[in-house]
């Protein structure tokens, strides 16, 4: 096929070769790693350009928009720091920059980067054993005391314990000088980002040039993933442990990465509020109770694990951890001192440590760096000030510097002096660092390629088989031209690493050998957090599609060129409705169209469908490992669906299509929910959410057009609010009267919308749900619900009139709020408050 | 001498709690001059777990969990301890303090003792430009360490209007600085702050100082409450020196350590997390009574 290709447009093809490579040069004095000082192209970058040419610029086209759809449909996303908006945590979410041009590098040069990698990660490992250990390194004078005391994250109550600082998931950032040899910029030992974004990059970039992956023999990433997994079940005294990923929220620029890898590794999703400790354990607060946590994979910084032993201010950790890790009973990853050897302070002791240490010398060196704490040290860095780069010794908490380092040349001369006297007074804070010139790799750009500066974050797992580093990694590409440090936050693009091995690769994933699973039947554990929220997402998804039933309706009249008598009343019922359900504002005056507009678009009324919809998308999005792709690329429909096009107020013709195709959205998902959704007690909690929001719903309706003496035209109304048009109509052969109408919306319980068939439907999930009390007593939701089917089952439409309709909405709500307090956080009460004042 | 101190702690909630966790570091530590005799820690409700045991810095630390509804907490420590510490050096005779700073700077230890602990900003001692200019104002070139010290403690007494209302733990030290005025604990980390901004290692102590005051002498600051002052490495052969700059005072007999950290953060008496969300009223009562 491929051969085909080429054939056929095989004499354009070197012209779009040429054309792509027109004006790619490497810059003076740096490393490219496309083409050579020369202007050649290297050899292990033939095989793409090949592949890559014999593509038309339409297929080319067509192959990024395939990533691209990957991208924006798996929601792979990064949040931008600062850019926060607490309302709506979705809100400040970028989508993901990817570049579409892959970083090569050919296989015997990647075995010594990642034996240096693994070199680095066992050097530090050591490290870290001995400073949170017997200090013999310092004791020995292999480094200062004051390299390690100088570090924020040398948390002292972690000394003396096992695992203080263990070492599980190291990343290295890696860049190339203008020699081709690779440098260490920065070493990542608290808890490295990337691994995740690194995974989605290649599933992306697989999805363009599958291929490319075949016939260039690209290393793959699952084993990597597969023995970090290993190393953290080995950590466990179980044989199943129970792993969390400890994330600190939804707010966090790498939330997405978390949810993902969670979701890939099999992981629980947990904030330190999901977490307790007690008895010297810690536990995941389930919606079954306490449930032991075996492994605490961090992705927040150690310091803020345990408010009670560390930093005091943090309201992400678990009082206690500490304490439990101490005793043993829980393994944090990495552990919590980790962060310590992130210091740059640390980096000109390295050679010499790994010579004494591993009797090595280090494969990978690290940027020339010499710490100002000592005296030799200062004088030279003071004396070649400008052509150095200055940074933090350690992570500052916000000092003069920042984090960032500083080109003391670029810098106006009363802050070069200002800064020579802060080195000449307290030189322990700072280093001074050879700048760097990292190495440039193509983006395709306008058609062509162009030379752009990069860094490569590699990463390496202790594994029961030792240290094992992910073939690939996480490569950064700077917008700038001149870029001498590269971060995420300042708008980069990011790349997908290529391995090319020279034989064919043995793909591997994730799934253990067939004869180690044992089978199961029920998923885990459900947190009370996530229990929380898929409870309101199914509400927010029924509220959204009440609106929209009622938008339909009303606007279906509004255009019907033939209006039967009573109309202008039904009108005016729905748009009431509209209004008591807060989709639709007060002041919009006798105009029903407005305040379908309203209903449909408004963000600001929060009973509006565009608003439920959003409200929905937030909880969803902080149970995003739960959700299958599909169903969140639905919310991008449904969003889409719900803003108003170019600003224009559609006719009433046109909203009335936009309210039919966001209903058939819904349905989508609804199917979804139905069809593929596992019918675990995470499911129930999305129906248990849906079906009480509809129940509530249905009461609202049939209140509100069962008043009054209705009219034909009403309860006709009411039967399309409710779905029941044709059910109706195939039972009754006059027109819709009101003691029929309500038994079929209210009471019957075949109707799959009437109010007996959702209580029926809760029934059976509250059933379902795990249960607490050993005293054999009913739990408060089920005895609630029991009531419920009761009243259902021996109430007569006859009977039914306003008040009792409302006695059934209040028994509903009652039923919601009795579901929140058991099963969810809320009034188990946060560990917030603290003991204040000088004691 | 002989100290019998008691110092009780209540929190009364005004809803009830059903569950706190906390962290105690009351009962005072041994070790430079001083001997605990006998000591304990009673926590009404009775704990669910406790365990006691020493931090990394050496301080006698003690984890609770109660788990039995309360609507009072109530902490009493009661010791008795032997004071009798070394006559500190002759100011003039200690060490440039230059050389001290760069003699801790290149400490080979990593023990809880070490000065290679205390260089560096903490938690509540941030890096203060306008503290460690008036700190600079008392350390010449070579002077000797704990002579300037001295004069920047007495500065602080000098300077400085003690007023118990004017801060609480969460008074920001800039904020106490700018303002001239706060409690033994502002001082304690304004010291600490002038001291490291000049390289030099500085700790920060928690503990008591006596009530009464022997005949004929002033009552001291801080005598109510639990008390704070630094203490300042002096080089290899001096070791750790405690300077009051409450009271102008380089520690001796009068003072009883209970705690020693790099600020109050590491050192914080009594620190919990309550699950309930009433408020707290706290009472603290000390007494420090010289036996002998």
């Amino acid at each position: 096929m491929a051969v085909q290709g080429r054939i056929r447009s095989g004499r354009t093809k070197e012209e779009r070769r040429a054309a792509l490579l027109a004006g790619y040069r490497a810059l003076p004095g740096t490393h490219d790693e496309l083409v050579d000082a020369a202007g050649a192209v290297r050899p292990h970058w033939e095989p793409f350009l090949q592949e890559w040419c014999a593509l038309s610029p339409d297929e080319l086209r067509q192959r990024f928009g395939l990533a691209d759809r990957h991208v924006h449909d798996t929601g792979v996303s990064y949040r931008v720091h600062g850019d926060i908006d607490t309302h709506d945590p979705s809100a400040g979410e970028r989508a993901w920059p990817l570049s579409h041009v892959p970083l090569l590098i050919p296989g015997a040069e990647w075995q010594s980067i990642a034996a240096g990698v693994a070199q680095r990660a066992q050097l530090l490992a050591r490290l870290l054993d001995d400073v949170y250990g017997p200090g013999d390194f310092v004791a020995k004078g292999l480094l200062p005391a004051a390299v390690v005391t100088g570090s924020p994250d040398y948390l002292r109550p972690l000394h003396g314990t096992p695992g203080g600082g263990a070492l599980q998931l190291y990343a290295a950032d890696l860049g190339r000088g203008p020699d081709g040899r690779w440098w260490v910029l920065q070493d990542r030992a608290q808890a490295p980002s990337g691994a995740g974004y690194a995974l989605e990059n290649r599933l992306a970039l697989t999805r363009a040039f599958p291929d490319m992956f075949r016939s260039m023999n690209i290393e793959r990433l699952a084993a990597f993933f597969q023995g970090f997994r290993a190393g953290l079940v080995a950590r466990s005294r179980r044989v199943e442990p129970r792993i969390c990923l400890l994330t600190p929220g939804p707010l966090n620029e790498s939330y997405f990465e978390q949810a993902y890898l969670a979701r890939y590794l099999g992981f629980l999703l947990v904030e330190g509020d999901d977490l307790l400790m007690r008895e010297g354990r810690v536990h995941v607060r389930t919606i079954a109770g306490l449930k032991r946590a075996d492994v605490i994979w961090r992705r927040i910084d150690g310091d803020f694990a345990d408010p009670l032993e560390l930093n005091a201010r943090s309201a992400l950790g678990v009082a206690g951890l500490v304490q439990a890790v101490r005793g043993g009973q829980v393994h944090v990853a990495n552990g919590l001192g980790s962060g310590v050897v992130e210091a740059r302070a640390l980096m000109g002791f390295l050679p010499a440590l790994a010579r004494q240490v591993l009797g090595e010398e280090l494969i990978l060196p690290n940027i020339a760096t010499w710490w100002c704490g000592q005296p030799r040290e200062r004088e030279a860095v003071l004396a070649r000030l400008d052509e150095m780069s200055v940074a933090p010794a350690f992570r500052s908490a916000g000092g003069e510097l920042g984090r960032e380092s500083v080109l003391a040349g670029e810098l106006p001369a009363a802050g070069r002096a200002a800064l020579r006297a802060r080195i000449a007074a307290r030189g322990l804070d700072y280093v001074g660092q050879e700048v760097v010139r990292l190495s440039t790799m193509p983006v395709f750009q306008n058609g062509r390629l162009e030379p752009h500066p990069m860094t490569l974050r590699v990463f390496a797992a202790a594994t029961p088989d030792g240290w094992k580093v992910m073939p690939g990694g996480f490569c950064r590409i700077s917008e700038e031209p001149d870029a001498r440090a590269v971060s995420l936050r300042n708008g980069v693009r990011s790349s997908d690493v290529w391995v090319t091995a020279d034989a064919p690769v043995e793909p591997i994933t994730l799934l253990p050998a067939p004869d180690r699973i044992s089978i199961q039947r029920v998923t885990g554990t459900l947190p009370s957090r996530a229990a929380d929220n898929l409870f309101w997402l199914g509400r927010y998804l029924e509220r959204g599609e009440a609106t929209l039933r009622l938008v339909r309706a009303l606007l279906g009249r509004l255009i019907d060129s033939d209006p039967s008598p009573g109309r202008g009343d039904t009108v005016r019922r729905l748009a009431e409705l509209l209004v008591a359900w807060g989709a639709a504002p007060h002041d919009r005056g006798r105009n029903p169209a407005a305040q379908a507009y309203s209903a449909l678009y408004s963000l600001d009324d929060y009973g509006s469908a565009a608003a439920s919809v959003r409200e929905a998308r937030r909880t969803a999005s902080v149970i995003r490992e739960r959700l299958s792709v599909d169903a969140w690329r639905l919310f991008g429909d449904l969003q889409k669906q719900l803003t108003p096009q170019d600003g224009r107020r559609p006719s009433e013709g046109e909203a009335y299509e936009i309210a039919d195709r966001a209903l058939k959205t819904l349905a989508a998902f609804s199917g979804l929910s139905q069809e593929n959704m596992v019918r675990g007690a995470g499911w129930r909690f999305l129906d248990i959410g849906r079906r009480l929001e509809r129940g509530i719903a249905t009461c609202r309706f049939a209140r509100q057009f069962t008043e009054n003496e209705p009219s034909g035209e009403a309860l006709d109304a009411l039967l399309d609010l409710t779905d029941s048009q044709i059910t109706y109509r195939s039972r009754y052969l006059l027109g819709a009267s009101l003691q029929p109408v309500l038994d079929l919306v209210m009471l019957d319980p075949y109707n799959p919308r009437s109010v007996a068939f959702q209580v029926e439907r809760l029934e059976a999930e509250i059933r379902g749900l795990p249960t607490l009390a050993e005293d054999g007593m009913l739990e408060t939701p089920y005895r609630l619900v029991l009531r419920l089917a009761a009243d259902c089952r021996i109430a007569e439409a006859g009977r039914l009139d306003r008040t009792s309709i409302l006695l059934f909405e209040q028994l509903l709500m009652g039923l919601s709020a009795a579901i929140a307090d058991r099963y969810f956080l809320q009034n188990s009460g946060p560990e917030g408050s603290r003991l204040t004042g000088i004691a | 001498m002989i100290y019998d101190v008691r110092h009780v702690t209540t929190y009364d909630y005004s809803r009830q709690v059903p569950f706190a966790r906390c962290v105690m570091r009351l009962l005072p530590r041994d070790g430079s001059g001083q001997h605990v005799r006998s000591s304990e820690l009673l926590i009404t409700p009775r704990p669910a777990e406790r365990s006691d045991a020493p931090c990394f810095f050496g301080n006698r630390m003690t984890m609770a969990t109660i788990a039995s509804p309360h609507h009072e907490l109530k902490v009493e420590m009661r010791a008795r301890v032997a004071v009798e510490r070394p006559a500190p050096p002759y100011p003039g005779l200690t060490r440039g303090w230059e050389e001290v700073a760069a003699l801790a700077l290149a400490s080979c230890s990593l023990a809880p003792a070490s000065p290679a602990h205390h260089l560096y900003p903490s938690r509540l001692v941030p890096e203060v430009a306008s503290v460690i200019a008036y700190a600079r104002e008392s350390f010449g070139a070579r002077r000797p360490v704990l002579e300037a010290a001295s004069e920047l403690m007495a500065r602080i007494r000098r300077d400085f209007a003690y007023d118990p209302d004017a801060t609480e733990v969460s008074t920001p030290l800039a904020e106490a600085f700018a303002r001239r005025h706060g409690v033994c604990q502002d001082f304690a980390h304004i010291m600490i702050a002038g001291l490291r901004g000049l390289g030099l290692p500085a700790a920060y102590v928690s503990g008591y100082i006596r009530t009464i005051p022997p005949a004929g002498q002033r009552r001291l600051e801080g005598a109510d409450a639990s008390h704070a002052w630094a203490l300042l490495w002096c080089g290899p052969e001096t070791g750790w020196i405690g300077l009051d700059p409450t009271n102008d005072l380089i520690v001796a007999d009068d003072h009883i350590v209970t705690a020693i950290g790099r600020d109050y953060a590491d050192v914080a008496p009594l620190d919990g997390v309550v699950i309930g969300p009433g408020s707290q009223q706290i009472g603290v009562a000390v007494d420090v009574i010289p036996v002998g």
